[in-house]
């Protein structure tokens, strides 16, 4: 019981030591008009009221009401002020673990303008302090911090596998001195993976590699640290979030590159480009960019010569949430398809309104989840199906592991790609 | 002044003053320190954030709930008139005969949106599950706002009843989810304020081909 209240004080300091406005003000602001219900993929497929983001982050204030306010703390049963006891935290890892992929979609359409995953986050990370985020969820964040990548690559495999691809590199171009560049200092560009890469999909290496080439990118990668991931951001606990980031921090400042480019990774990007930062306390020194950001400018700057007609397929695009309504990269990888695709054809909704595939928030670490998971997916699979597409392009691993899952489940009869392997296939090599 | 004004205006003081202190608690606090490197323009998003993100048609809880959000418009108008009316009430202001008749109208139209609003919440399951008692007494003292001000723009003699019941609602204010007052523009400044600079806000498309 001890043991319990110590971890109850450990969350509330979650609650009650604010740094600044937004916290206090996300708690007290939210009405109860229930109108974010539409917005969220787990109620709209499930209809089930659990699932309502208010209901979400009702979990959370109803605490904070309790302990934090004269209204809670002396008429608890007026405002609903709960307290926090097992049960309760229970309830909070099923609802803001296991029914939350932060995509942020009810955050931008709530009456008020709460940001509901802000507050999804911090439950949270009051979970996190009581060492109750998932296990499933936290051996993947383990993994990164024992081995330096979440699928514990070994280095050996790692570079075994970057040396085969220089191969396929050298055979596609024609050109025995292509390479892929590992651990070389002083260049303009170090590019990271998401260990899915490596570990299951070297194609989408394969096609940014070329781009480089074709490019005649200066840019290197680390056998070290290339890990574009954090899962740490899902689990919100900003110590090993901060261990994660210093590292790529740490390796860049080493090989002294100019920009540090993050792989087609939406979480990954987030975490290290906006978040990243904030854990560090520090700003960066040098500068911090999506692939996605990269390959438009490179188009825009004529670096790239494209047949779009190499890709003739009807090609649709899935904007990943972190990316684009959490990220404001919008509009560049339609530019970059525009330049790289003759026929496309948007999703609707689409862009900042676009619904999760259903990957993301964790959901596909946690193997509990996985039933849940993939009755959300439904939306989405309805949404692919009605753009007769035989493509779907993601600039991010984690939505493309979710959407290899959804056309196995739903037969849809699409292929699943990254932004670069289009590009890639578009390239014109001089 | 009379007792009953009296004391209405103490409870509008009291509320004013418990306000103020939350009011002052957020500045105090500040924005959020944000160490990553600036993509948009702050200034643009907050007040984007005020005006264009409101706009009924880019929120999915204005266009896909439309007889709500226009009753909840008609219901908060109505209580920025009735919070107007009050002082003008406490002061012995008079008005036109005609803004008389347009008030109530209003007036009418906002009590029963508040109405509806209260119905709704008591018959939709979804919000039932979702309400607490101070979302009841919350409405319902709103409501009754607007319908005790409604009697007073036609029956003088409805003034102390009309003043305990405004006493009530301004002592009540602060403790509960009214106070939202207050909090919904810090909300709306912080929304703003994250999706600007991020340099997401304001929106220039939504993600279509060009």
């Amino acid at each position: 019981m001890k043991n319990f209240e110590d971890k109850k004080n450990k969350a509330l300091k979650v609650l009650s030591g604010q740094k600044d406005s937004k916290l206090v003000t996300y708690l007290n602001s939210c009405v109860h008009c229930g109108l974010c219900a539409e917005s969220c993929i787990y109620y709209l497929t499930t209809k089930n009221e659990q699932f309502i983001p208010t209901r979400k982050i009702e979990l959370i204030s109803s605490i904070y009401r309790r302990y934090c306010t004269f209204t809670g703390k002396h008429f608890p049963e007026l405002t609903n002020a709960r307290q926090l006891d097992e049960a309760l935290t229970d309830e909070m890892v099923d609802q803001l673990f296991g029914a939350c992929t932060l995509c942020g979609r009810c955050t931008k359409h709530c009456s008020i303008g709460i940001d509901i995953t802000y507050l999804v986050r911090e439950g949270r990370k009051m979970l996190s302090e009581m060492g109750l985020v998932p296990a499933t969820l936290q051996s993947t964040v383990n993994a990164a911090l024992q081995t330096g990548n979440n699928m514990s690559i070994p280095t050996e495999e790692f570079t075994d596998t970057l040396s085969w691809l220089e191969e396929e590199l050298k055979d596609e171009v024609n050109d025995p001195n292509a390479s892929i560049p590992l651990n070389v200092p002083n260049v303009n560009i170090l590019y990271t993976l998401n260990p899915r890469e490596p570990k299951f999909f070297p194609l989408s290496i394969s096609a940014m590699v070329k781009i480089f080439y074709a490019a005649k990118e200066s840019w290197t990668l680390s056998t070290s640290m290339y890990d574009v991931t954090n899962y740490a951001y899902y689990t919100s606990n900003n110590d090993e979030a901060k261990i994660i980031a210093q590292r790529l921090y740490d390796e860049v400042l080493k090989l002294n590159a100019k920009r540090c480019v993050l792989a087609e990774c939406g979480h990954g990007s987030r975490a290290f480009r906006w978040e990243g930062p904030n854990y560090l306390q520090r700003t960066y020194p040098f500068e911090v960019l999506t692939s996605v950001e990269l390959l438009a400018d490179y188009i825009s700057r004529g670096k790239l010569k494209l047949n779009k007609e190499k890709n003739k397929e009807l090609i649709t695009l899935h904007d990943p949430c972190n990316l684009v309504r959490e990220g404001g990269i919008i509009d560049q990888q339609r530019y970059v398809l525009k330049h790289s695709a003759s026929n496309f054809i948007e999703m609707t909704p689409s862009g900042t309104d676009n619904y999760c595939c259903g990957g993301g928030g964790g959901q596909l670490s946690m193997s509990e989840y996985n039933e849940r998971r993939m009755k959300i997916a439904e939306i989405k699979a309805d949404q692919i199906r009605k753009t007769g597409a035989s493509i779907v392009v993601t600039p991010c691993h984690n939505c493309i592991d979710q959407l290899i899952q959804i056309e196995n489940k739903f037969k849809l009869g699409v292929q699943i790609k990254t932004l670069s392997e289009i590009v890639a296939d578009a390239i014109v090599l001089e | 002044m009379t007792l009953y004004k009296t004391i209405s205006l103490t409870a509008f003081l009291i509320c004013l003053i418990i306000l103020t202190y939350h009011f002052i608690r957020l500045i105090r606090l500040g924005s959020p320190k944000d160490y990553s490197s600036k993509r948009g323009n702050l200034k643009s998003a907050i007040s984007y954030s005020l005006t264009g993100a409101m706009n009924p048609l880019k929120k999915e809880s204005a266009y896909l709930h439309f007889p709500t959000y226009t009753a909840g418009l008609l219901y908060h108008s109505g209580t920025f008139i009735c919070f107007a009316l009050f002082f003008l009430f406490l002061f012995n202001i008079g008005f036109a005969n005609s803004i008389q008749w347009i008030l109530i109208f209003v007036l009418i139209a906002s009590g029963l949106s508040g109405l509806g609003i209260f119905i709704k919440r008591i018959t939709v399951k979804k919000l039932r599950h979702l309400s607490n008692p101070d979302d009841y007494i919350s409405n319902l003292l709103v409501t009754g706002f607007q319908i005790f001000t409604l009697v007073m723009l036609v029956k003088e003699t409805f003034s102390p009843y009309y003043f305990i019941f405004v006493s009530l609602l301004f002592l009540y204010l602060p403790l509960g989810k009214l106070k939202h007052s207050i909090y919904f523009f810090a909300a709306r400044y912080h929304l703003g304020f994250f999706y600007g600079w991020r340099g997401i806000w304001p929106l220039k498309s939504h993600g279509q081909i060009k």
